[in-house]
């Protein structure tokens, strides 16, 4: 094949050629800017003016949450906040040096905070947002505040007032637990959700933060008109995208149950936590863990001292002791005994234990809460009169993995996956737990500790939550819901009207029960209440069969039979008190718990008796709660609780 | 001794006075877009601070003759795909790409330096093979040489750099030359595989890239909004354009990327189609004069190198000049010697340093 050489005029002639192609191409370049700026110049200048807006956010109104008859428990109030637009603010800087000072000092004499303060809260909040966004300086101006600043807002043109929405928890503390609270977002927030910007307020716990999406709503947007040096001109109206307002919430939860539980544990100045749910779906009527935090607290811009007061507190308000606090079941856990044990046939209704008092299992001798014995026992008079002996001899038929079995299927030991953050699953020991958690080393279960687990005692713990599941399951025969603080999510439609979404009930365990063992169990807890000798009969209320188990744990081991009521508060024992009613039909579910109570049915019980007797108090001819008295009113709206002093 | 030879007085100074008058307008522009939201004028500063460091290296550049440097390409070329392996292997993820390389408080790309070694090590290849046609060994080569840092880029993955290698290829071709049969053969192929390399190698975004490009209405909020901003700009500007610091839509933010790829939009709204004009006669008296250093070059490498060189201001002004007003879509292709950018705004004043380098030694006797 030939080798043709290039030359240096064929080479010439290429570079030519290109040259004559760029000069086209720059040529067509001109020709469409021309086209762009010399022919379609107004079209663009039109444009380019609506583009002159900037944009300035509405923020959405945040959904209301309301108790399941649509009591507002959580609103929004109008609130006015300061802004400092530097766009308004560079030209002005620009003929006066000392303007940012002049402005400080001004604002720190009407806002009565001291300059150096406010300049540190300048150069934060500034450092946030681009320049073309005003920032938030101050918030909760007083109306004075806000009269004395418009006075000068010819002088300081860049500070504007802006009306905002500041979440309000109408009753303060109240069910303040399962409300939650919001706060401005966080980047680890920001990072995960792309529909958040910075600045944004959203749920941090409770309702507020599970439900936050439909709460949340969609910001809008106003657009204003600017020159070119920065002179805000007027608003560009047909850009204006109205927000969207968040979903209303209807919670489960009923306002006078709520109330009337809270009220028990103020007045009593009692800690602890209180579950009612509705056996037949899992809806949760009152939750309550007390003593509570205000919410409104969260909504305003932290002070340390605000800070301080919350996570110093010694009562740990933030937890929310119905589903985050972890203690022994006690003797409510012979509820769960008393199931499995006839479930599984280890007993048998008729199957009579003597208690004399103690009885030696395994090697070591453990007592009855009884010095005296209870005698004669079945399963229905061992759970009236609380029968420690009989429950240690049905533990040790059934062993703790079968104990486990039945515990885990009543939620027990695992989460229920309730719709608020933080649940807890407590622990139910098994044989397998202890091999992978041995105890100074040694792996194997003793028998003799499964004695201790028969009566809700041992390394088994347990939430006031789960508590509740297991008795309403006992009500129902055998169905474990999952519970639920929200009962319908409304969106409004664009016509204004309301879409309700309804948050389905779950079953998520159910335990098998045969007929004749499900009646022994109801009859046994219905004597606990109503019969003679029985542990609970504060919550006996006349005209309706309650249904109950008392329970109180020791918080300290101590030998002996000791009446509880003469040790210190903090070492005497946590009470419980499980019930429903009424027996036959069960529609309602009361669990107590009071920390260091003492006795459970002494003072757990008298809760449940108030609750039933308002529940149903058209039957019983019970009183509705007085909410028109103003003084109740004004306690409940001031929210902060009288905080329980060690007795 | 290079001083002996006394070029120093053959430096043509129209063209890197040119040069030097769009680096001086593109900090002006700098300025105008970042003021308002810089008060502090960081990017500005900077940006003058790369063009004085550029200028400089431009400079330095001119007393190396680029024989010398032929006869270094390799080593240079080696040196800067050592860097790309390290950035794949150890480099760190910014914005999803591995293009950076950090020393000390300043980071760079070595994939802008790459461009100017790799058109080195081109043109040195050309110095040595004067055929007319490219044979099968010859072109392997040369795409060789092209495509080893156009695949250590690719991956980075940094497509719009990549494809910025592509006016070498054209160079390759074109002036190295390719019989017309082997033309035919190239488009079938390419005709085959485009729809093919659709499907399977580009991503999703690239895609809608395309169909973006093809129907800005699709997205006029996303990736069409920067284009449609940007021709609000431009022709907002009209003939005279707003004035110095005087538009709206770069200051204001609506002109995404208003101080890099769409700095062009802010040159439309504040100088108008004037300043256009004579933005783009600049340019094109750059490249007119470059190509004329080329025809005069001493040698055929020297020829080579110009216009390897000075093909990649042809690419970067003709696409990014494009996509300003729509014509081509949306690519990260900076503006030659204008757009804010440390690593580019050298890598062009090298490129300008060597073309006057070429033209410097143009007579054989000098």
């Amino acid at each position: 094949m030939r080798v043709y050489r290039d030359d240096q005029k064929f080479l010439q002639f290429r570079i030519n050629a290109v040259l004559w192609g760029i000069v086209a191409a720059f040529v067509f370049l001109a020709g469409s800017f021309w086209f762009v700026q010399g022919v379609q110049a107004e079209k663009y200048r039109g444009l380019s003016e609506a583009n002159a807006l900037r944009e300035i956010e509405i923020p959405a109104k945040r959904g209301l949450i309301m108790d399941r008859n649509g009591k507002i428990l959580a609103d929004n109030q109008p609130a006015y906040s300061l802004q400092i637009d530097r766009v308004v603010m560079k030209p002005l800087l620009k003929a006066d040096k000392q303007r940012r000072q002049r402005l400080e000092a001004f604002l720190s004499l009407v806002l009565e905070i001291p300059q150096q303060e406010l300049t540190a809260r300048w150069d934060k909040e500034a450092a946030k947002l681009p320049a073309t966004q005003p920032f938030t300086i101050a918030e909760d101006l007083s109306m004075a505040q806000v009269a004395k600043i418009q006075a000068q807002s010819i002088a300081f043109p860049e500070v504007h007032v802006m009306p905002v929405q500041r979440r309000n928890y109408a009753y303060g503390t109240m069910a303040a637990h399962v409300l939650g609270f919001i706060g401005e977002v966080g980047d680890k927030e920001l990072a995960q959700n792309e529909a958040l910007e910075q600045g944004d307020l959203i749920g941090k716990r409770g309702v507020e933060l599970m439900y936050d999406q439909y709460l949340r709503g969609k910001d809008g947007a106003e657009f204003w008109e600017y020159d070119a040096d920065g002179r805000r001109l007027s608003e560009y109206v047909p850009a204006r995208q109205n927000p969207i307002p968040g979903d209303n919430i209807y919670l489960t939860l009923d306002f006078e149950l709520q109330r009337r539980a809270e009220q028990y544990f103020i007045e009593n100045e009692m800690v602890g936590a209180a579950v009612v749910l509705d056996p037949r779906n899992g809806e949760v009527l009152a939750m309550v863990s007390s003593p509570a935090f205000n919410p409104n607290v969260y909504s305003k811009r932290f002070t340390p001292e605000t800070w301080k007061t919350i996570t110093s507190n010694p009562f740990k308000i933030e937890l929310n002791r119905a589903i985050q606090g972890l203690y022994s079941p006690g003797s409510v856990f012979k509820i769960v005994m008393a199931m499995a044990g006839l479930s599984e046939g280890a007993v048998g209704p008729e199957t009579d234990f003597g208690c004399g008092g103690s009885g030696v299992f395994f090697g070591r001798r453990f007592r009855c809460w009884k010095k005296e014995g209870h005698g004669s026992v079945d399963v229905e008079r061992a759970l009236k009169v609380s029968c420690d002996i009989y429950f240690y001899q049905t533990g040790a038929r059934l062993g703790v993995d079968k104990i486990k079995e039945y515990a885990n299927r009543l939620t027990f030991g695992e989460i229920s996956h309730i719709d608020l953050d933080g649940e807890r699953s407590g622990l139910v020991p098994s044989t397998k737990w202890r091999a992978e958690h041995p105890v100074k080393g040694d792996p194997k279960w003793y028998p003799a500790e499964t004695i201790s687990v028969s009566i809700g005692q041992g390394p088994l713990i347990v939430t006031p939550l789960q508590v509740a599941n297991m008795t309403a399951a006992v009500a129902n025969g055998g169905k474990v819901f999952q519970p639920h603080v929200v009962r319908y999510v409304d969106r409004v439609q664009r016509d204004g009207s309301y879409k309700r979404f309804r948050v389905p009930s779950r079953v998520i365990h159910e335990v098998e029960l045969s007929p004749s063992a499900l009646r022994a169990v109801r009859q046994g807890l219905w004597d606990v209440v109503n019969a003679q000798g029985g542990t609970g009969g504060n919550a006996r209320v006349p005209g309706l069969d309650v249904a109950g188990k008392t329970g109180s744990v020791q918080v300290i081991a101590y030998s002996g039979w000791i009446k509880a009521t003469s040790l210190p508060f903090k070492f005497r024992d946590h009470a419980w008190f499980a019930s429903f009613a009424p027996a036959n039909n069960p529609q309602m579910v009361v669990v107590v718990f009071v920390e260091h109570g003492g006795a459970g049915g002494a003072d757990a019980a008298p809760l449940a008796k108030l609750l039933f007797e308002s529940r149903f108090r058209d039957k019983v001819g019970g009183t509705r709660l007085d909410l028109s008295n103003p003084e109740t009113l004004e306690q409940i709206k001031e929210g902060e609780l009288p905080l329980p002093t060690t007795r | 001794m290079i001083f002996r030879e006394r070029v120093t007085p053959n430096v043509d100074l129209n063209f890197l006075g040119t040069a030097i008058v769009l680096a001086i307008i593109g900090c002006m522009l700098v300025y105008s877009a970042t003021f308002f939201n810089e008060p502090n004028l960081g990017t500005f500063k900077r940006q003058m601070l790369w063009v004085a460091i550029g200028i400089a290296l431009a400079i330095i550049i001119l007393f190396v003759d680029y024989h010398v440097l032929f006869d270094v390409a390799p080593i240079l070329y080696g040196i800067g795909i050592i860097l790309l392996i390290y950035l794949l292997i150890w480099g760190q993820l910014t914005a999803n790409v591995k293009s950076w390389i950090r020393i000390g408080g300043f980071q760079f790309q070595p994939s802008e330096f790459m461009k100017v070694f790799t058109a080195l090590m081109l043109a040195r290849y050309f110095d040595s093979n004067d055929r007319a046609y490219l044979d099968m060994r010859s072109f392997l080569v040369v795409m060789g040489i092209i495509g080893l840092p156009v695949v250590l880029i690719a991956v980075q993955p940094d497509f719009g750099t990549a494809a910025s290698f592509a006016p070498l290829v054209a160079v390759a071709m074109f002036f190295g030359g390719i019989r017309p049969r082997v033309w035919a053969a190239m488009i079938l192929i390419v005709a085959i595989s485009l729809p093919i390399g659709w499907s399977m190698f580009l991503k999703p975004y690239q895609r809608e890239r395309v169909l973006i490009f093809l129907n800005p209405e699709r997205d006029p909020r996303g990736d069409g909004y920067q284009v449609i901003q940007a021709k609000i700009a431009i022709g907002s500007g009209g003939i005279h354009g707003k004035g110095f610091t005087r538009g709206t839509q770069g200051k204001f933010g609506f002109i995404p990327e208003h101080h890099t790829d769409f700095i062009f939009a802010v040159l439309g709204e504040e100088w108008g189609f004037v300043g256009v004009v004579v933005v783009l006669g600049l340019y094109l008296y750059l490249i007119v004069q470059a190509m004329t250093f080329a025809k005069h070059a001493r040698d055929r490498g020297g020829t080579f190198l110009i216009i390897c060189l000075i093909s990649f201001f042809i690419f970067h002004i003709l696409i990014n000049v494009s996509m300003q007003i729509g014509i081509l879509p949306t690519t990260g292709i900076p503006l030659p010697l204008i757009s804010y950018g440390g690593s580019s705004t050298m890598m062009f004043f090298i490129a300008i340093g060597l073309i006057a380098n070429v033209d410097m030694r143009r007579f054989v006797n000098a």
